[in-house]
């Protein structure tokens, strides 16, 4: 049997009365990939922060690598890539090197600093991202494809199981967002990872991922791509509402 | 200059203040700016103030505080308004710049009334406003070396977390790095370079030693590290000029202090700007 890495029970969860979440039931095994798609304020974000433990759910059970989430707490074995990461202040003095170290500092502690072995981590996350010629520029001055690889290799340094990316590829260009999805369909493929990505790309869906959740509330669809992709008219009406022009731009 | 350290001890006494304050103030002063909360010194420079005028008030009024030196109850102030400006900033989060306004007309306001229920003070409270750095005595050096030795432990022990929070505190967070404990210390750690430095630079010109040097560095710097080291070497510079034209020159030292950095970071345009002209027409 393979190892549930996210087990969602019947998860509710409110913003002042208004449900964000209605019994929400999800898993994820090691090794998928699945790509999380919904309407903006489908609660997509939402569910994210409840499985980081940002947010306390209402109602229902999260679980992680089978055990249920108390605090939240990366590093080890969940790597994050949030929305707002490429909003950070751009004029901020950090070289790529730098930015990636910070990746293992909740885990060194409060005494410990870095050592040999944790640069050569930092070399390693960096290369796998592609960006090794790029280690010592500044953050600011890269284009915004990179930073996200950037704030990737942030996330691997740790050497996580899971990988969560909550709409990572926002203000980024098409030939960039392209290299983008490759390099995570390399993660996947090569090093094993599970990954989760809240995206709104439905094009993405066919070529990247093997499992498809769209969510709007509640969860209209969950299975693989072939499937959404045969149903995708009816699921999309269903979750986006009626009259609305599906915009999918498909990636070869 | 060497013969004078020799002769003077208070030469010697202005010397260890002014290179122990140009070495805390930027390093405080490049988080403060990279938080975008440099104005933040200058609110809490002013609650100092109404500190000390409490603080020279008692000495007048209670026989018992003769002895204190009002750099401590303005210390004391400082201390209490940083809890303060990290409440304020709890309770606006959408208006955390709210803190500044708040600290800064209450700290220039009770130190106003201290000083006039005071009807006046026999000492010169221009040396708080403006600096004057000849006249650290033993005991403020003490202070000042004491608040520098914490300033720098909490760097060693929290160089790593402060950099994580500086730059994306979300992220921070979510790897188990206190931002609470964290953010209320360097809080505290900032309020205590600014009752150290008020003695070199003065209340009204404390956050030229945090803001300046930095602002140059960031003008050229890539990395963290770099924008750090550099901020101490510029603001070094200005300590040493402004103690040199004190004495030699008589000029205002705290003064002399913030006009050095404003020509330091010009400086550093102007090289820019000419590498800038001749990257594009290259000499051939």
């Amino acid at each position: 049997m393979k190892e549930h890495v996210i087990e969602i029970k019947n998860l509710h969860f409110s913003y002042e009365e208004q449900p964000v979440l209605d019994g929400i039931n999800l898993v994820l095994d090691r090794g998928q990939f699945l790509g999380l798609v919904g309407p903006n304020g489908s609660g997509k974000s939402t569910l994210i922060k409840c499985v980081l433990g940002m947010l306390k759910p209402e109602r229902g059970e999260i679980r992680l690598f089978g055990q249920p989430v108390r605090h939240a707490r990366l590093g080890g074995r969940i790597g994050y890539v949030s929305q707002k990461a490429n909003s950070f202040n751009l004029g901020f003095p950090a070289t790529v090197k730098e930015v990636v170290a910070s990746g293992l500092y909740g885990q060194l502690g409060l005494l410990r600093r870095m050592g040999r072995l944790e640069w050569k981590k930092v070399d390693q996350a960096i290369a796998k991202v592609g960006l090794s010629a790029f280690r010592d520029r500044n953050i600011g001055k890269l284009s915004g494809g990179q930073q996200q690889r950037a704030f990737i290799a942030r996330a691997l340094v740790a050497d996580p199981d899971l990988l969560i990316l909550d709409e990572p590829t926002v203000g980024v260009d098409a030939k960039s967002t392209e290299q983008f999805y490759a390099l995570l369909t390399e993660l996947h493929r090569h090093h094993g990872l599970t990954l989760l990505l809240v995206t709104h790309d439905i094009g993405v869906l066919s070529t990247s991922v093997d499992q498809v959740a769209c969510l709007n509330k509640r969860l209209f669809f969950h299975g693989d791509p072939d499937e959404f992709a045969q149903r995708e008219q009816e699921i999309l009406t269903q979750a986006y509402g009626h009259d609305i022009q599906i915009v999918s731009h498909h990636h070869h | 200059m060497f013969d004078l350290l020799i002769q003077y001890e208070w030469m010697r006494n202005a010397l260890y203040a002014g290179v122990i304050i140009g070495f805390i103030s930027p390093l405080v002063g490049v988080y403060l700016v990279v938080r975008r909360l440099s104005l933040i010194a200058d609110a809490l420079a002013h609650v100092t103030l109404s500190g000390v005028a409490a603080g020279l008030l008692m000495q007048k009024e209670v026989a018992w505080f003769q002895g204190v030196n009002p750099l401590y109850t303005g210390m004391f102030f400082s201390l209490a308004g940083s809890m303060f400006v990290e409440k304020v900033r709890s309770l606006y989060r959408s208006y955390q710049e709210l803190a500044i306004p708040i600290l800064l007309s209450g700290g220039i306001g009770l130190g106003v009334v201290l000083i006039s229920a005071a009807d006046g003070f026999n000492v010169d409270i221009a040396g708080y406003l403006f600096g004057s750095i000849l006249a650290v005595d033993e005991g403020e050096l003490t202070l000042i070396a004491g608040i520098g030795i914490l300033v720098v432990l909490f760097f060693l022990f929290f160089y790593k977390e402060m950099f994580a929070l500086s730059f994306d505190e979300e992220h921070a967070v979510l790897t188990g790095i206190s931002r609470k404990i964290i953010n209320l210390l360097f809080m505290l750690v900032v309020a205590l370079v600014i009752a150290a430095s008020i003695r070199v630079v003065g209340i009204l010109l404390v956050s030229a030693l945090m803001t300046i040097p930095v602002a140059a560095s960031l003008q050229f710097t890539n990395s963290f590290r770099q924008t750090l080291i550099w901020s101490v070497v510029f603001s070094q510079l200005a300590v040493f000029s402004g103690l040199f034209a004190a004495y030699y020159l008589d000029w205002a030292s705290g003064g002399t202090i913030v006009l050095v950095s404003v020509a330091i970071l010009l400086l550093i345009l102007a090289v820019k700007r000419i590498v800038r002209i001749f990257r594009r027409n290259p000499v051939s």
